[in-house]
């Protein structure tokens, strides 16, 4: 609520500017969510492979990536619930959700980062395995500096309120993405 | 009278021509970074220009004498293709696009001129890549890059090759993310969807297919480079890899890839038709939901390209997608057709090189459709005939949409005049140097001549010394347009804002246009190709009186060199 009055107070251009950053990252989103889709064609056609997976006990169990996808997913909510604090600007909450977010999301990187090294390799489904949950990893630590970087700018008082604002959005977003991106790949790794 | 009617805001007079230095440093103005693309395009053009000629050098004889080996031959194709794609016709028409959508749109720049900036400058690091990687061994796979050949065949040139394409896949993402958002974003009042002029549309079709399709050649790069670094063995067939995965995600960017390079083309082809045969587009509605309803159905056609692979019964549904397409691409056509119907037509080189295009285009369309029936495709598949059809789309198509736009814009870029004599000149070279370099390829190309070969049956011989010295010519037209471009930029007649007396927004503003491109916000006229009416003269007359008097080419007059003004301070928030 806070938040649309700080916005009916921006100008026009900072409005445009404030729309078009929204339209940018969500086209983004949808751009780039698609290199996880070709990923997952990649999964699909490999398993035609004759070396895909010669012993089925290879194949890793969901009880270790379905604690990190809950995990996750927590994260994510936690998120969510630190950008309406800060709509209502209680930076100190925000702070601590956004901080607790974070820890989350870093011990998500170690429970995959754990399967990606277990995994026993040697055929086309621990490569895959390893692309794929790697590819993530890169993009869930990239985005992760990115919400230390706002936890720390936060913490500073850097930034004036409407550049904060859609800093915490940004990386709000972008950790949905995160989220979303992990979902399909969880989905058809450890289930399909 | 008129004057009241259209209250433009902008600038009265020219903006002084910014300096030499601005074009080679980082610059946020659309303008700049349009200007850098496509000078900096051009360049690689020349240079995969000069491969091309080299090329045909070699094919004027059946032996091989010119090259060292087969591989400093697949080297030079594989270097051509490449260059003349991903740096040539994709970063020129980025260029025309950041010069242009947001003068079209009455904006003072992109949505994100930092991004669009930043986008830029990858580039000539990726093409310096690409260079780069023929001093390490260079890429031989051709622009198509199939394993095996691009992983256990292919030295470390192959590597930088992929890193390069990244890049390039990158900026163009970022790139094409700044258009959907300046096009969606930044209209002015009273522009709406179906008041866009036909290029704008043009652009945000091609820029949907590029965020949506480069994904997935980022993906199958990222796989292709961990097989050759890394030791996977995604593409490696003897440890369980597949060669088809490389096949089935690369044209799935690809062959979408091709809308990206000839859509601009359409939308520039709309532009110049209508405005020099002084009528209103025929089925403007029709004609921009159709680059829609191709970007769309690009998506379903890639494996058609894989015809001799592909399971047989998958053929048939990828055949009878081929041919859908050519329905949005036929609409454009009669579209085109029916707009210079019966108009004023001025025949001046920027007509000419649409007129070009226009003929060429449809040879290669129906080549296109020919190649898209399967038991055609089997016979033709990798024949000199899939060459000339891909350079009647290409060349015939976006390059001579190219060269059409640079005749129409350049007293839009530069405030002077590009010679028109020389120009006829370029377009009769280039026309006929193309069309007898390409041509016969259809034959050679049916009666067997395999492509990717420096050796070949002596029976074609003939056919390939035409083809050589057409391609020869072809190549010597391009300096003509060259030289015009230097000596006009200097020398040439000063345009003033508006001679063309078009009715899109680029045209009422100053030539060059300020910075930030208008003071103000524009009024566009209701309809950008509203010629003929009493409106539409009214509107005109009203930009005249207020930008002064512009170059007539139809009543040649030399008008007084303007004195520039400086550019407006930006307002706050700009």
């Amino acid at each position: 609520m806070q938040r649309d009055l700080l916005e009916l107070g921006l100008t026009r251009q900072e409005q445009q500017a404030l729309q078009n950053k929204r339209a940018g990252i969500f086209i983004f989103q949808a751009s780039w969510i698609l290199t996880f889709v070709c990923l997952i064609v990649v999964n699909w056609q490999m398993r035609f492979s004759p070396n895909w997976m010669p012993d089925p006990n290879d194949r890793l169990g969901v009880v270790i990536a379905t604690i990190a996808t809950a995990i996750l997913g927590a994260s994510a909510l936690l998120v969510r619930h630190a950008v309406k604090v800060v709509n209502n600007q209680n930076l100190s909450e925000f702070l601590r959700l956004w901080l607790i977010s974070i820890l989350l999301g870093g011990i998500f990187v170690v429970l995959i980062g754990y399967e990606w090294v277990i995994v026993p390799t040697g055929t086309q489904y621990a490569q895959v395995f390893r692309v794929m949950t790697g590819f993530h990893i890169v993009h869930a630590v990239s985005i992760g500096i990115y919400l230390g970087l706002v936890y720390v700018n936060g913490r500073k008082r850097v930034y004036n309120v409407n550049d904060y604002l859609w800093a915490v959005e940004a990386g709000a977003k972008l950790w949905y993405f995160v989220l979303v991106a992990w979902l399909l790949f969880y989905v058809v790794i450890y289930w399909i | 009278m008129a004057t009241a009617t259209y209250p433009i805001g902008g600038l009265q007079t020219p903006a002084k021509r910014p300096a030499l230095s601005e074009y080679f440093r980082w610059s946020i103005d659309h303008k700049i970074i349009g200007v850098q693309y496509m000078v900096m395009a051009f360049v690689f053009f020349i240079i995969a220009g000069g491969m091309a000629m080299l090329i045909r050098w070699e094919l004027l004889t059946p032996a091989i004498d010119l090259m060292a080996s087969g591989s400093s031959y697949n080297t030079l194709f594989t270097l051509h293709g490449t260059m003349m794609i991903f740096t040539w016709i994709v970063p020129m028409f980025a260029g025309f696009g950041n010069y242009l959508i947001p003068l079209m749109l009455g904006a003072k720049d992109m949505a994100f001129p930092w991004l669009n900036a930043f986008a830029f400058w990858l580039i000539p690091p990726a093409g310096l890549l690409l260079i780069a990687g023929y001093f390490v061994g260079p890429a031989e796979a051709g622009w198509t890059s199939y394993p095996p050949l691009s992983t256990i065949y292919s030295p470390d040139g192959q590597t930088l090759w992929a890193l390069s394409i990244h890049l390039l896949g990158l900026s163009s993402i970022l790139g094409a993310i700044n258009f959907i958002v300046t096009i969606k974003n930044m209209r002015p009042p009273g522009m709406g969807w179906f008041q866009m002029p036909l290029f704008v549309w043009a652009t945000f079709a091609t820029s949907i297919i590029v965020v949506l399709a480069t994904p997935f050649l980022a993906g199958a790069l990222t796989l292709l480079i961990l097989d050759r670094v890394a030791g996977t063995t995604f593409f490696n067939a003897t440890a369980g890899g597949d060669v088809l995965l490389w096949q089935n995600v690369f044209w799935f960017y690809s062959h979408p890839a091709v809308y990206i390079m000839v859509l601009p083309g359409f939308g520039i082809l709309s532009e110049l038709l209508s405005v020099h045969s002084r009528k209103p587009i025929f089925g403007y509605r029709m004609i921009a939901l159709s680059s829609m309803a191709i970007a769309l159905v690009g998506f379903t056609v890639w494996a058609h390209h894989m015809f001799t692979s592909l399971q047989p019964e998958l053929r048939i549904p990828f055949m009878i997608t081929s041919f859908i397409i050519a329905v949005p691409t036929g609409i454009k056509i009669f579209g085109w057709l029916g707009t210079i119907f019966g108009g004023k037509i001025r025949l001046n080189s920027a007509m000419l090189f649409g007129l070009g295009f226009l003929s060429l285009f449809v040879i290669g369309g129906i080549s296109g459709m020919m190649l898209g029936s399967v038991p055609v495709d089997i016979h033709m598949h990798d024949t000199y005939f899939v060459v000339s059809h891909f350079h009647f789309v290409l060349f015939g198509g976006s390059v001579f949409a190219i060269y059409g736009g640079i005749y129409h814009w350049f007293p839009k870029f530069t405030g002077r005049m590009l010679n028109e004599r020389l120009g006829k000149i370029h377009f009769a070279l280039t026309y006929f140097g193309f069309f007898f370099t390409f041509f016969p390829m259809h034959m050679v190309g049916i009666a067997g001549m395999p492509r990717r070969v420096a050796e070949y049956d002596p029976q074609f011989q003939n056919w390939n010394l035409l083809i050589g010295f057409s391609a020869f010519v072809l190549g010597f037209s391009t300096f003509v347009l060259v030289y015009n471009v230097f000596v006009s930029i200097y020398r040439g007649k000063v345009a003033g804002a508006n001679p063309w007396r078009a009715l899109t927004l680029e045209w009422q503003t100053s030539s060059p246009p300020p910075a930030y491109n208008f003071v103000g916000d524009p009024i566009p006229f209701e309809d950008p190709y509203g010629y003929g009416t009493d409106a539409s003269k009214a509107y005109l007359e009203a930009m005249e009186a207020r930008f002064g008097e512009s170059f007539n080419p139809e009543k040649p007059k030399a008008l007084p060199p303007t004195t520039p003004t400086p550019a407006p301070e930006p307002s706050a928030g700009d």
